[in-house]
C-alpha cells in the first residue's frame, strides 16, 4: 500500500515541470475590508487577476497613476503590508463543464456542496460582452413556470428578462423555485444565484431542488452572507458565464439572480471602500452599468449563431412597497417586465402575491401559446375591472345584473389563480382551469369549493377530455373535436361535484 | 480637481531642472522643496524623490537591477549576469545589488522595477506544492 503511494507521487512530481518566467510583482501598501491598495503592477489590465503569497486571489478594479485598487475574492486576514502580489495575466474566469450540473458553487466555481472536485475542462471569463444585435433573434417561445397567474397574465419567454420585485416575505423566491421545478422534462438547464443570502436558506432551497428532482438540470452559486463583498459582486456574472457555456452548446438556459438588491449593496460596499465617489443614495455612478450589462447577456441566439437562449429573472427586495427607489427604478427599466408581488395580497391569501395590475410583460405575450392567448386574452382586464368593482362595491349595495356578474366572475378568477408553493401546473392543465373560467362554467360554483372544483376537474378530464389535452401539447390549439369534449367533460364532472 | 499625485510633481521638477545648472538648478530644487511645503506635500516626498529617480533612470538608460541567491555568486557571474541585463534591457548602465538569502536553497532571483525572475529552489518547492494539492 506505501509503495503504491510512493510510486504514484512519484509518477506525479515526474510529470510537474517548474517554470522560471518573468512575472510582474507589486507589493501590498495597505489592505482594509477586503480591499488591497498595491505598488507596482504596471502593465495590470482591468479585471485582470493577481495572487497573494497566501494562495488567495484578487481582481484588479481601480487602476490608479501610482497604485492599484484590488478586490480580494477570500480571506484577506492573512495578507499583510508588503506582502508579493503576482499578476496573472489573466481576466477573470470561471472553470465550466457539463459536471458541474447539480452541484453547489461558489462565485469561483469551486464546489462548497462536500461532494468532491469537479472535472472542468473549459474556462469562462466572468466579464463578458453582451450578443450583438446580428446573433439574436425575438423571443417566441415560452417558459412555462407553472404558476397560472404568471404563464396566463404575464408570460415568460425564452431569451426574456423578467424582474420579480416585492418586499421581504411576499414570495419572490418561491417564485423563482416554482418556476425551476417546473422545467422537469422542458430541455432547460437552470442557474440559481443566490447573493448575500442565509446559509440556512440556501440550504432549505438546495435540498427543496433535490427532492423534486430539480438539481439533475440545475447549478446553484452561492456568495453568502458571511462571504466577502466582493464575491457577492461577482457571483452574478459567475453565474451567467456558466450559462453561457450551456446555452453555446444551444441549449436553453433559466437564470436566478436573488437578489440584485444585495448585489448593489455589496458593490456600492466595495466602490465607496476603493474610495469611488458616491452618487444618489451613496451608490457609485456605474451602478445602472452594473447591472444593464450583466442582463443584457440575457438572450436569444438565432440558428446561424448556434441557437440557444438565456431567461433571466433577477430578483429586487423593496422597501415598505416603494418601486420609486434608485435601484427598483433601474433595474425595472432594463428588464423586459416586471412580476409586482404585494405584502397586502399576501396577507389577504392571495399567493402567488402578483399584483396583476401592476405587473407587465413586455415582450413575452409573443411567446405564449395559442391556446393559453384564447383563454387569457381577457383576463387581466377582468382581474383589473374586478378589483375597481370590488373597492366601488363596498359603498353600496344596489348594483345591477351585470356589474354583479363581473364581481362574481371575478372572485372566482382571484381564486383559480391562488396556488399553492411548490405545486406548479402543467400548461394544458392551466389552460383547462381557465377555459372553464372564462367560458362561465364556473359561475355557480362557490367560490369556497373552486380549488376542490378545479383539482377535481383536472383529475376528471384527464380521463375524459384526452383529445383536448393532447391537441393543446401537440399543436398549442384544440380543435372544435377537443373543444366539445371538454365542454362535455366539464359538465358531467360538475353534475357529479354538485351532487 | 484632479489630485497632484507624486508622480506629477516628480514630472514637473524633472521637467523645470532639464538643462539647468549650478545655482539655477540649486534655485529651482529649492522652489521645489518650498512648494511641497507650501503644498503641505512633504510626507509624500520619499515618493516624489522614487519618482524622479525612476525618471532619470528612464533618461539615462539605467537599469536598476536587484539579485538575490542563496550562496555568493562570483564577480565573474556578476558581470555576466549584468551584461546579459544590458542586452535584454537595451540599456546604458546596469545598476546592480547582490544580497545573500540562504533560505531560498538554490538559483537566483533577479528583480528590475515590477519585474522578476525567480529561478530559486524556494520557488520551484512551493509550486510543485500547489501542483500536487490542485493537480494543475
Amino acid at each position: 500500500m506505501l509503495n503504491h503511494i510512493v510510486e504514484s507521487l512519484r509518477k506525479e512530481i515526474e510529470s510537474f515541470k517548474a517554470e522560471a518566467l518573468v512575472e510582474k510583482v507589486g507589493q501590498v501598501l495597505e489592505v482594509f475590508d477586503g480591499i488591497a491598495k498595491v505598488s507596482g503592477l504596471s502593465d495590470l489590465k482591468s479585471s485582470e487577476m493577481v495572487t497573494f503569497p497566501n494562495g488567495e486571489t484578487g481582481v484588479a478594479l481601480n487602476l490608479e497613476e501610482d497604485a492599484v485598487g484590488i478586490i480580494i475574492l477570500g480571506d484577506f486576514s492573512k495578507i499583510k503590508e508588503g506582502d508579493e502580489v503576482k499578476a496573472t495575466g489573466r481576466i477573470l474566469e470561471i472553470a465550466v463543464s457539463d459536471n458541474i450540473l447539480g452541484r453547489v458553487v461558489n462565485a469561483m466555481g469551486a464546489p462548497i456542496d462536500g461532494k468532491g472536485t469537479i472535472k472542468t475542462n473549459k474556462k469562462y471569463p466572468i466579464e463578458k460582452v453582451a450578443p450583438g444585435v446580428i446573433t439574436r433573434q425575438s423571443v417566441e417561445e415560452p417558459v412555462a413556470t407553472g404558476i397560472k397567474a404568471i404563464d396566463a397574465i404575464i408570460p415568460i419567454g425564452r431569451g426574456q428578462r423578467e424582474l420579480i420585485i416585492g418586499d421581504r416575505q411576499t414570495g419572490k423566491t418561491a417564485i423563482a423555485i416554482d418556476a425551476i421545478l417546473n422545467q422537469k422534462g422542458q430541455k432547460m438547464v437552470c442557474v440559481y444565484v443566490s447573493i448575500g443570502q442565509k446559509d440556512s436558506k440556501l440550504r432549505k432551497l438546495g435540498a427543496r431542488l433535490e427532492a423534486g428532482g430539480a438539481m439533475d438540470y440545475t447549478v446553484i452559486v452561492s456568495a453568502g452572507a458571511s462571504e466577502a463583498a466582493a464575491m457577492s459582486y461577482i457571483a452574478p456574472y459567475a453565474g451567467v458565464s456558466i450559462a453561457e457555456y450551456f446555452m453555446d452548446q444551444g441549449k436553453d438556459v433559466l437564470i436566478i439572480y436573488d437578489d440584485l438588491s444585495k448585489h448593489a449593496v455589496a458593490y456600492r460596499e466595495i466602490s465607496l471602500l476603493l474610495r469611488r465617489p458616491p452618487g444618489r443614495e451613496a451608490y457609485p455612478g456605474d451602478v445602472f452599468y452594473l447591472h444593464s450589462r450583466l442582463l443584457e447577456r440575457a438572450c436569444r441566439r438565432n440558428s446561424k449563431y448556434g441557437g440557444g437562449s438565456i431567461t433571466a429573472l433577477p430578483i429586487i427586495e423593496t422597501q415598505a412597497g416603494d418601486i420609486s427607489a434608485y435601484i427598483p427604478t433601474n433595474v425595472i427599466s432594463i428588464t423586459d417586465g416586471q412580476i409586482f408581488l404585494e405584502t397586502d395580497l399576501f396577507y389577504k391569501g392571495i399567493r402567488p402575491a402578483v399584483n396583476v395590475g401592476s405587473s407587465v410583460s413586455r415582450v413575452g405575450s409573443s411567446a405564449q401559446i395559442k391556446a393559453m392567448k384564447k383563454v387569457a386574452g381577457t383576463l387581466k382586464l377582468d382581474l383589473a375591472q374586478f378589483r375597481e368593482l370590488e373597492a366601488f362595491s363596498q359603498f353600496g349595495s344596489d348594483l345591477d345584473d351585470s356589474t354583479k356578474r363581473q364581481l362574481e366572475r371575478g372572485k372566482r378568477a382571484v381564486e383559480v389563480l391562488k396556488q399553492l408553493q411548490y405545486a406548479p401546473v402543467k400548461t394544458e392543465h392551466q389552460v383547462g382551469t381557465l377555459y372553464a373560467l372564462t367560458k362561465g362554467f364556473l359561475d355557480d360554483v362557490p367560490v369556497e369549493k373552486i380549488k376542490e372544483f378545479e383539482a377535481g376537474l383536472i383529475e376528471y378530464s384527464e380521463r375524459n377530455a384526452k383529445v383536448f389535452y393532447k391537441e393543446i401539447i401537440e399543436n398549442k390549439m384544440w380543435t372544435d373535436k377537443g373543444e366539445e369534449q371538454f365542454k362535455k367533460a366539464i359538465t358531467d364532472f360538475k353534475m357529479s361535484f354538485q351532487k | 480637481m484632479t489630485k497632484i499625485s507624486p508622480k506629477n510633481i516628480a514630472e514637473a521638477i524633472y521637467q523645470a531642472t532639464v538643462g539647468k545648472s549650478g545655482n539655477d538648478l540649486t534655485l529651482v530644487l529649492k522652489r521645489g522643496a518650498k512648494m511641497l511645503k507650501d503644498k503641505r506635500l512633504l510626507p509624500k516626498s520619499e515618493d516624489v524623490l522614487s519618482f524622479l529617480q525612476n525618471i532619470l533612470d528612464e533618461k539615462s538608460g539605467t537599469v536598476r537591477m536587484k539579485v538575490v541567491t542563496a550562496k555568493e555568486i562570483s564577480s565573474g557571474d556578476k558581470k555576466k549576469l549584468e551584461n546579459e541585463i544590458k542586452e535584454k534591457y537595451k540599456a546604458e548602465k546596469v545598476l546592480s545589488e547582490f544580497f545573500e538569502k540562504r533560505n531560498l536553497l538554490g538559483g537566483m532571483r533577479i528583480e528590475i522595477g515590477d519585474e522578476v525572475l525567480d529561478t530559486t529552489y524556494k520557488s520551484k518547492l512551493s509550486q510543485l506544492e500547489k501542483f500536487l494539492i490542485q493537480g494543475k
